[in-house]
């Protein structure tokens, strides 16, 4: 079915700020409208990233999908500093009317042209159909998405990602496409793109002491020092790497659907004691697989890790550019880096974190 | 070369020094590049608005070579740079800034020459690509393409 044309969409004209403010009051109405046919609201507020965040959905059909991978995160009493508005369609019955822009509004990484500026913050998210938008000014979001049932197992593991990123980023917090992992002494931060070895050296930390922070993305905070906060307690591997990792195999949330998923399992569920919500970074670890059955270590050029981190965070994120750059880059000016070269023989994994965490702490 | 000063194109671009290595980001292509050495100190003096000529003296100093070698090497660098849409003439006329090139690791003793590389990346580019809309909902919206993003 082609777009419709410019006629019949609504009447929102983005190219002056008082649009943009009112495009984002008439899709926050509709969340707003969409919950009674539901039940009315579900209020879930968690401490993300030290920041008290209320999680609001329509009705209960996103609850789930969205609040399993932050279930490891302290339930906050506190006031919220940022609301989440989430509803989908599906369940609600309210429609969200057709989008105001263009076919070529969509710009890369989903950012909508004409919609974005220093307040307002909307993107679409080609891979879930989900329509992010932020008000920064009013601490207010809204998550849409057509179906529950659409949403992609990775959303289901990093849900809320794109809002959290913009609105932490004015909260002196970067999100980071990084794992990290610790214990008493502090974290490593685990750096690189997909396939790198993140996950795999995350997760054969979990039949050890060493505490877990996340597998993929994770959120730092540089000032007064490196601390990085854990987001989702979510894992990801490629079907083919589970047999290197046995103690997970029975853990594995969707493994139905290994034929065209990565393997998704909560760690909470399994682990309930060893997700961990903040540690002060120590190190940062630039795993590389090697086929060698030992884990070694190999101190790494401070660039390194930059050149780690930075890419794959900001060209993944929508609106990430100089800044989050600059955040990364005094990060990895704080702490040493290290070449990881990951080993055959998974046991010999965390000893040799934790050694150098005893090393560096 | 027919310019004679080149400026970073940012905010295009987005870049960090450490430890004598540049870390440079093209946020519109998706490419990003690092720079050691000599290339690295080329980066920084360009950085710093710093004519080519003065550049070349630069580097002549601080670096054992022959001087028509590295006047070579430091003007088809700045030639990859700007191929690479990482800096960009500078025609502006404002005065120049005092300039300074990092201390070479021998303190005033001269370092033997070493031709720059530009190492590029562009293993994140296709992270940039628009994303093909195929079909939409009866709404209008683009539906969901779970291969995008996993």
């Amino acid at each position: 079915m082609a777009a419709p044309q410019s006629a019949e969409r609504n009447s929102f004209d983005a190219s002056e700020s008082s649009d943009r403010i009112a495009y984002f009051d008439a899709t926050y109405e509709l969340a707003q409208s969409a919950a009674p046919a539901v039940g009315g609201f579900i209020n879930r507020t968690y401490t993300i990233a030290g920041l008290p965040v209320c999680l609001r959905f329509a009705g209960p059909a996103l609850l789930s999908p969205i609040t399993e991978a932050f279930q490891h995160l302290d339930v906050s009493h506190s006031s919220p500093l940022l609301t989440i508005c989430i509803w989908d369609t599906a369940s609600t019955g309210k429609k969200m009317p057709p989008p105001p822009w263009e076919g070529d509004d969509f710009l890369a990484r989903g950012v909508i042209q004409g919609y974005n500026d220093d307040r307002i913050h909307t993107a679409f998210q080609h891979g879930s159909g989900a329509v992010n938008m932020l008000d920064a000014e009013r601490n207010l979001a809204v998550f849409w998405v057509s179906s529950a049932e659409e949403m992609p197992y990775w959303e289901k593991g990093a849900p809320l990602r794109t809002i959290l990123h913009w609105w932490l980023g004015r909260h002196q917090r970067q999100l980071v496409h990084a794992a990290a992992v610790g214990n008493s002494r502090g974290a490593v931060l685990i750096g690189g793109k997909g396939g790198s070895g993140k996950s795999t050296t995350a997760l054969a930390c979990l039949e050890s002491d060493l505490l877990y922070l996340g597998d993929d993305y994770t959120v730092l905070k540089s000032d007064p020092f490196a601390m990085v906060y854990s987001l989702y307690n979510s894992a990801k591997i490629n079907a083919d790497n589970v047999e290197r990792l046995p103690h997970l195999g029975e853990k594995i949330s969707n493994p139905d659907r290994l034929d065209s998923e990565k393997a998704l399992l909560f760690v909470h569920e399994h682990y309930p004691t060893q997700t961990v919500a903040e540690l002060p970074v120590r190190a940062i670890l630039l795993p590389r697989v090697t086929g060698l059955r030992e884990t070694r270590l190999k101190k790494s050029p401070t660039a390194h890790a930059l050149a780690a981190l930075a890419p794959s965070t900001i060209f993944q994120l929508p609106r990430a550019g100089a800044e989050a750059f600059k955040f990364l880059a005094a990060i990895a000016k704080q702490v040493p880096c290290f070449t990881f070269e990951v080993g055959t023989d998974i046991s010999g994994i965390p000893p040799a974190i934790e050694g150098l965490l005893a090393e560096v702490s | 070369m027919t310019f004679t000063r080149f400026k970073v194109n940012a905010p295009t671009v987005t870049h960090e020094t450490i430890d004598g290595e540049a870390v440079i980001i093209n946020l519109e292509s998706g490419c990003y590049y690092s720079l050691v050495g000599v290339g690295a100190m080329v980066w920084d003096l360009l950085y710093q608005h710093a004519p080519v000529n003065e550049i070349v003296t630069a580097i002549a100093n601080t670096h054992a070579g022959d001087a028509a070698e590295i006047e070579r090497a430091v003007t088809d660098l700045i030639q990859q740079l700007r191929a690479e849409n990482l800096v960009v003439p500078d025609e502006s006329e404002t005065p120049l800034a005092q300039f300074s090139a990092a201390p070479n690791h021998n303190g005033h003793q001269k370092t033997a020459f070493r031709a720059p590389v530009l190492q590029k990346f562009t293993d994140m580019q296709e992270l940039l690509l628009l994303d093909p809309i195929h079909d939409v909902d009866d709404m209008g919206w683009p539906k969901p393409n779970p291969e995008i993003g996993k």
